[in-house]
Order: structure tokens, then sequence, then C-alpha cells
């Protein structure tokens, strides 16, 4: 059941009834496995983040909206891949912080359908969708393949923002979509947007509102259930060109 | 018969009259000298007191908007006094009262160096013999990376902005605030100085990974046309 789920050609026709285990250990000639989602809530441990308010910091914030998100989308047969499911963002089994490059890893080992950077501030109201700045180069070998890992899944990666717009739009939550370059973004190989949740108007703590948070997650859902099917990988993308950080954790917390 | 008193009065009226036309005559001869000394045309200030019309690109927070204003300001000739200005000018913008992108007002940029594409390091010349005093032969080696630092036409240059640490400390802490001020400076750059190709940050002199922990400054930024207007998706 695994074999077939991941092989991307079939799963096109036939999606999996019962939603498959994420294999980290997946070969890499597999893009991605459509019943896999990555989340990443931005920021954790000492690094809180933007400081929204006193009471309000944007690691926390991130934190509630990938649970919900979870369960949300584990309700609809995903399995989901977070990159931390506490407040401390360390590697696992180890107290060193998680870096950067740490949270690609594994997002890059998950081969996930979607992987969604979770970020929130207090500028500006709605959601905003950013992807990667960098330019598609389909099939050519980039000059530095971990810093520009995405340039192959931008078109993807575009394709997912559009499908997240309008699902935002129907659920007349405010939208800003653009490319911006946040690391780890340019490193990751899968559909990759980053999310920044603003408030629900010009109140600031709109953004630990339990029912905003829940209006954005299923609007998500609902949009990366229609994505499932219809993410495609790189044309040209052979498995030599997909890149692993130097010292990036084999797997990650997951649900 | 006019009386001797009445003539001593007439005459000394006449001296009074004849005075007082030379006190006024004198007086006039200052204030034209003094007049004459204020409009003194000789320069003082270096000569870019004259406006011109610039363009900046202006961000904004509601709709994630970049949109180009023209402004009329004097600027140095100078190329890079010439930047450093056109971004304190654009930061200025944003520290006034309800700036749709609101930033610390203060000093921005340090420095803006401008070097010429490609860029060109030394490296030791392995193959000269050994210097008679102990120093050592270099050779020019262009980088190694294909895709950077290489000019899209002759001329063309990187611009290196060093920002103040106080700036960006302060600076609001976001994925869509850090991203507008940059792509803002970036286009403003462009706009007004068309030889820059690429651009680079620094913060006191050193690199820093992040604006205020989001939007990435160790990447070199293409100079492009910034202006962008919010999105909105096309119905299914």
């Amino acid at each position: 059941m695994l074999a077939v789920a991941t092989l991307p050609c079939l799963a096109q026709t036939a999606p999996p009834a019962v939603a498959p285990v994420p294999s980290l250990a997946a070969s890499p000639a597999i893009p991605f496995n459509r019943g896999v989602i990555l989340l990443d809530p931005a920021h954790g441990g000492v690094d809180s983040g933007s400081r929204i308010s006193d009471s309000i910091l944007e690691k926390d914030v991130t934190l509630n909206l990938a649970f919900k998100l979870r369960s949300l989308l584990s309700a609809r047969g995903f399995s989901v891949v977070m990159t931390r499911d506490s407040d401390a963002a360390t590697q696992p089994g180890s107290p060193n912080p998680l870096t950067l490059d740490d949270r690609a890893g594994i997002a890059n080992h998950a081969h996930a359908v979607a992987c969604l950077l979770l970020h929130a501030t207090a500028a500006g109201n709605g959601v905003h969708l950013y992807s990667s700045e960098l330019e598609a180069t389909p099939g050519e070998p980039p000059a530095n393949p971990w810093l520009t890992a995405q340039a192959a899944w931008v078109t993807q990666s575009q394709r997912l923002q559009k499908q997240l717009g309008l699902a935002f739009t129907r659920s007349s939550i405010p939208l800003v979509m653009s490319r911006a370059s946040v690391r780890p973004v340019d490193s990751l190989t899968c559909p990759a947007l980053v999310l920044e949740l603003a408030p629900n108007g010009s109140d600031n703590s709109t953004l630990n509102d339990s029912a905003y948070q829940q209006r954005v997650a299923e609007a998500i859902a609902a949009a990366l259930v229609f994505w499932k099917n219809q993410a495609q990988p790189p044309a040209n993308l052979t498995p030599d060109q997909i890149p692993t950080a130097p010292s990036a954790p084999s797997t990650g917390a997951k649900p | 018969m006019i009386s001797r008193h009445q003539r001593i009065l007439f005459w000394v009226l006449v001296a009074c009259i004849i005075a007082m036309a030379s006190l006024l005559f004198w007086e006039r001869e200052r204030a034209r000298d003094r007049i004459s000394a204020l409009a003194d045309a000789t320069p003082i200030d270096a000569p870019y007191t004259n406006t011109e019309s610039i363009t900046l690109d202006l961000a904004n927070d509601a709709d994630g908007s970049v949109t180009a204003a023209t402004r009329a300001i004097a600027l140095p000739d100078e190329a890079t006094a010439r930047a450093r200005a056109l971004l304190e000018h654009l930061v200025a913008e944003y520290a006034l009262p309800d700036s749709p992108h609101p930033l610390q007002s203060g000093a921005a940029v340090d420095d803006v160096f401008l070097l010429p594409l490609p860029i060109v390091g030394h490296a030791i010349d392995t193959s000269a013999k050994p210097n008679p005093g102990g120093t050592t032969s270099t050779v020019p080696v262009a980088s190694t990376d294909p895709a950077a630092l290489q000019p899209q036409t002759p001329g063309g240059e990187l611009a290196v902005i060093n920002l103040r640490s106080s700036f960006v400390n302060a600076h609001p802490s976001g994925v869509e605030v850090e991203s507008l001020t940059l792509l803002s400076l970036i286009g403003t750059l462009h706009a007004n100085l068309p030889q820059i190709e690429q651009i680079r940050f620094l913060v006191d002199g050193q690199p820093r990974e992040t604006l205020a922990g989001h939007a990435d400054l160790l990447r070199t930024y293409p100079s492009r046309d910034t202006t962008v207007q919010a999105t909105v998706p096309d119905a299914p």
C-alpha cells in the first residue's frame, strides 16, 4: 500500500483510501508522498520570534495554528510531520537548538506533498502567502544545491500558493500573495510556502483567537485536499539532484 | 522787515535740513552695502543644492504593495553619497506620522559601497618564487560562483549597503514587513541608479542572517523593479 501511495504516477489516478504512514527512509527517487504534509511552526525555545504584544509571542501563535492544522489534516487522511510539537525547538535526542538548515532537512526527508512554514506578525491583516524568490530552473542543476534547491520546485510552489489563495478568498480571509526570501524555504525540495498569519482586522489580540485560527486552518486543510491530487513532481528532477543538509537530522517530531 | 531772530532761525532750519538729508543719504548707502553683502553668490556649500525629481518605491503594509512615487529632493552627484542620501530619504518617509509602512526615525544607512562587477579577489601565487623581502606574490582571481557577482552589462556594479544596527534592531518583525523594507530599498536603488545590478546587505559592517528574524540578509539580491500590487488569485 505504501509503495503504491508513494509512486506519483499511480497515486494520481488511484489515491490511497487510507493515509500512508510517512516513510522518512523512502527512496530519494520518490519526489513526494501525497499523503504527507510538513508543518514548520517557526521559531521556538529561546527564539520567540516577533513580539506581537506583551502577552503574545510569534512562536506560540505558530505552534497553536500548527496544532489546529494537524488535527484537521489528520481527520482528512493526511499524515503530518512537524518540525517541533512543543515550545522547545531542539534536534531529536539532543538539547541542541534546531537550526533553519535542520528544519529544511526534516522537511526534505519527509518528502511531503506540501511544506508550510508558519509565521505570525502584527503587521497587516489576514494571511500573507509567500513563495520562494528563486527563479524556476527545471532540470538544471543549480550552482549551490542546498541554497537553491527550491528552484526546481518553484513552479509547483506557485501553483500551491494559488490553490491556497483561492481557499482564503472563498473564506473571506484578507490575503496578500507575493514572493519573499525567507530561510529556509530556498532549501526545501517540496512545494513550499511561507504562510504568515496576521491579525483579523486591526486588533493584534485576534492572533490568539481560537476561532480565527480555526477558520484559517480549515481553509488551508480544504485547499490541501484538492492539492493532494494536483501536485506534480518537477519534470526533470533526478535523484542525484535532491540535496540534503550536511548535518540534517534524519527525522523530525511526529504526531 | 524780517527781524534778526527770524533770519537766524531760518538759517538754522536750513542747516538742519541739509544735515538730515546728508544723514539719510549716508544711511541709505550703508543699507545698500549690507544688502549687497547678503546677496553674495560666492559658493559656501557643496554644489548639490539643486533639487531633482527622483523615484522612491514606497511600501504599504496594509496590502503588501510597493508603489513608485516621485519626490523633488537635492542629491549629491557622487554615486555612493547619492545612493546613501536616497535611502535615507526613503527611510525618513517611513518615519513620518501615518506612514503605511511605519519604521523608527533616525539614520538607517551607515555607508553604501559600489563595487564594479565582476568581483575580483586575490590569491597567493603558488607558482611564483619567494620574494627576497619575505612578501608573497598574489594573482587576481574571479569568483568561482558562476551565477553570482557577474555583470549583466558592462559597467554593472554591486552595491553593498551597510545598515546601522540601531535601525535593524528597531525594525518591526515579520515576513511581510521585513520583505517590504528590502523590496523598497532595492527598488529605489534600481529606479535611480541603473548601473547597480546586485545588492548585498551588512549590519555595522558584519553579515547578519535576517533583518528582524525573517527576511534573508545573507543572499545577494538582484537589483530590479520591485513595484508590486496586492495579488488576488483568479477564480477557478
